[in-house]
């Protein structure tokens, strides 16, 4: 009797699946080969998966996080001040502050704003300038491919203050990149996972965006865009630990995709100074990248998060 | 032929699996009952109250608790009760129902955030005692710095508004689905939700910080 209802239910979650698989609800199949990436050496000897194109998502969309409204003229840097040279036995980076020429004025701040800092991916990662750099919307013309080995090798580079029309107080102008660009392992989406900064609650998950609340003073705020939405580890009101899988690294933007990329944010409550002299205290974004860089040099040492 | 079909019945038992795995998880979130907001007393001894060495500004807060009256528990009626009364702050709401119902709060004691949804929207509201100073060689480059040092900035997804009140540093976030949602692209709308951020609620660390007893 109820043998024709099994089949008809079974038959409707066949569907579902195909439909489902088709449309990447289930993730991409596994890479071949793709085991561990290699520990990123100074000379930069990680290697990139190769081209990651897909059919139905053509690559090398790397303007989007820029829209066409807010490109900015590009601030000169303050001249008073020069980047610090990185500090031997770290891996290869650009100082805090440096910049793709052109990019942006960069903020030569040399303060580790999250002195534990678990480093955001599980695996080796590189942080530069999706824009600016291979594939991006204003990435050289002669390198179209996000895929490009130049993005997934060392040396990092800074691009918080790369030019954006978003308020970022520390930027000269006042606006700028309010974060870091951080390409994971390969140019393959959906693959790599990218972990809690510090223990805290997720406070909230948006249609690209997660948020993660520290549960320690001063309770920074992490903000995570462009990973997989619908294969995220964790939901609004989760308590994680740090290191703890958040999601994996895509390209979601709310609908058009961007680069294969995490772009992270620490947002804290500061007490400073205004231009004209004015003390003000505000809720805003700090810039990520010497934080990233001591949590990379531990991650490479062995060093656990806690 | 038969790799589709095969692949279809893996999935669809892995898609089951699924299912059945995330119902197994264990929420972390609090159950949404009636909270513990205490209406203020009609009179507050100035000598009952403590010191405050949290820099925040009790009398103006219970001023605050005051004017909200009645307002301040229906409104906060949807957040956790434990969370409230853990929350060492006046909490601060905007006057609008249809916002707070079913906003949910995270509180770690001296500080708390809030989430609420919108139609293609999400809110954020958190209150913080502490702020961390800046190098002195920082200088904040902001357009216009408003009453209760009110300062808007445009973000990613949205728009984030920070202000001073009872010496507590509050935000109010706008954060929209899709980018070119209007809303998020002006700060109008974020402007309308601080200006009618005037509901002060305090669960039982607030009310005890501020001299009220618990
Ligand atoms: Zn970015």
């Amino acid at each position: 009797m109820r043998a024709p209802l099994v089949i008809l239910i079974l038959i409707l979650l066949a569907v579902l699946a195909l439909v489902g698989y088709n449309s990447g609800w289930f993730g991409s199949p596994p890479v071949p080969g793709a085991g561990p990436p290699g520990t990123p050496t100074a000379s930069g000897a990680t290697t990139p998966s190769g081209p990651a194109a897909e059919p139905e998502e053509p690559v090398g969309d790397g303007g989007v996080e820029q829209l066409p409204d807010e490109a900015q003229p590009q601030p000169a840097a303050d001249p008073a001040k020069t980047p610090d040279a990185p500090s031997a036995g770290s891996f290869g980076h650009f100082p805090a502050g440096d910049l793709i020429a052109k990019s942006g004025s960069g903020y030569l701040d040399r303060t580790v704003w999250s002195p534990d800092l678990c480093f955001p991916f599980a695996e080796a990662a590189f942080a530069n300038s999706q824009v600016y750099g291979a594939g991006g919307g204003m990435g050289p013309k002669d390198k179209p491919s996000q895929c490009d080995s130049s993005n997934y090798s060392l040396p990092w580079r800074d691009n918080f203050c790369e030019s954006r029309g978003y308020a970022s107080p520390l930027c000269v102008s006042g606006k700028g990149h309010q974060g870091q660009d951080i390409r994971p392992a390969t140019c393959k989406k959906d693959l790599h996972w990218v972990v809690a900064a510090e223990a805290g609650i997720i406070t909230d998950v948006g249609t690209y965006t997660v948020t993660l609340t520290g549960a320690a003073p001063p309770h920074r705020v992490y903000r995570y865009l462009h990973m997989r939405m619908n294969q995220l580890a964790v939901k609004e009101g989760d308590s994680v630990q740090a290191g703890a899988n958040l999601g994996k690294a895509s390209n979601d933007f709310g609908g058009t995709p961007t680069t294969i990329h995490m772009h992270f944010e620490i947002r804290s409550g500061v007490a400073g100074t205004s231009t004209d002299g004015k003390a003000v205290k505000l809720h805003t974004f700090l810039p990520p990248y010497q934080s990233l860089v001591a949590a990379y040099d531990r991650k490479r040492a062995g060093q656990a998060c806690h | 032929m038969r790799s589709p079909s095969i692949r279809a019945l893996i999935a669809a038992g892995a898609a089951l699996t699924c299912v059945t795995a995330s119902a197994q998880t264990t929420p972390t979130r609090p159950a949404l009952t009636r909270p513990g907001v205490l209406a203020a007393p009609a009179t507050v001894d100035p000598g009952a109250r403590p010191p405050s060495p949290d820099g925040i500004d009790w009398r103006g807060a219970v001023g605050g608790l005051r004017q909200s009256g009645n307002t301040g528990p229906g409104l906060g009626r949807g957040l956790d009760p434990a969370a409230v009364d853990k929350t060492k702050l006046p909490i601060l709401l905007p006057a609008d129902a249809d916002l707070m119902g079913g906003a949910r709060l995270y509180s770690f004691g001296d500080y708390y955030s809030i989430t609420a949804n919108l139609s293609g929207a999400r809110v954020s509201l958190t209150g913080a005692a502490e702020t961390t100073p800046l190098p002195a060689g920082s200088k904040l480059n902001l357009p216009a710095v408003g009453p209760e040092q009110l300062v808007v900035q445009r973000t990613v997804d949205g728009q984030l508004a920070s202000f001073v009140r009872y010496g507590v540093l509050y935000t109010v976030e706008l954060r929209c689905d899709a980018p070119s949602d209007a809303r998020c692209r002006t700060e109008g709308f974020v402007r309308g939700l601080v200006a009618k951020s005037t509901v002060v609620v305090m669960g039982k660390a607030a009310r005890q910080a501020a001299g009220l007893g618990a």
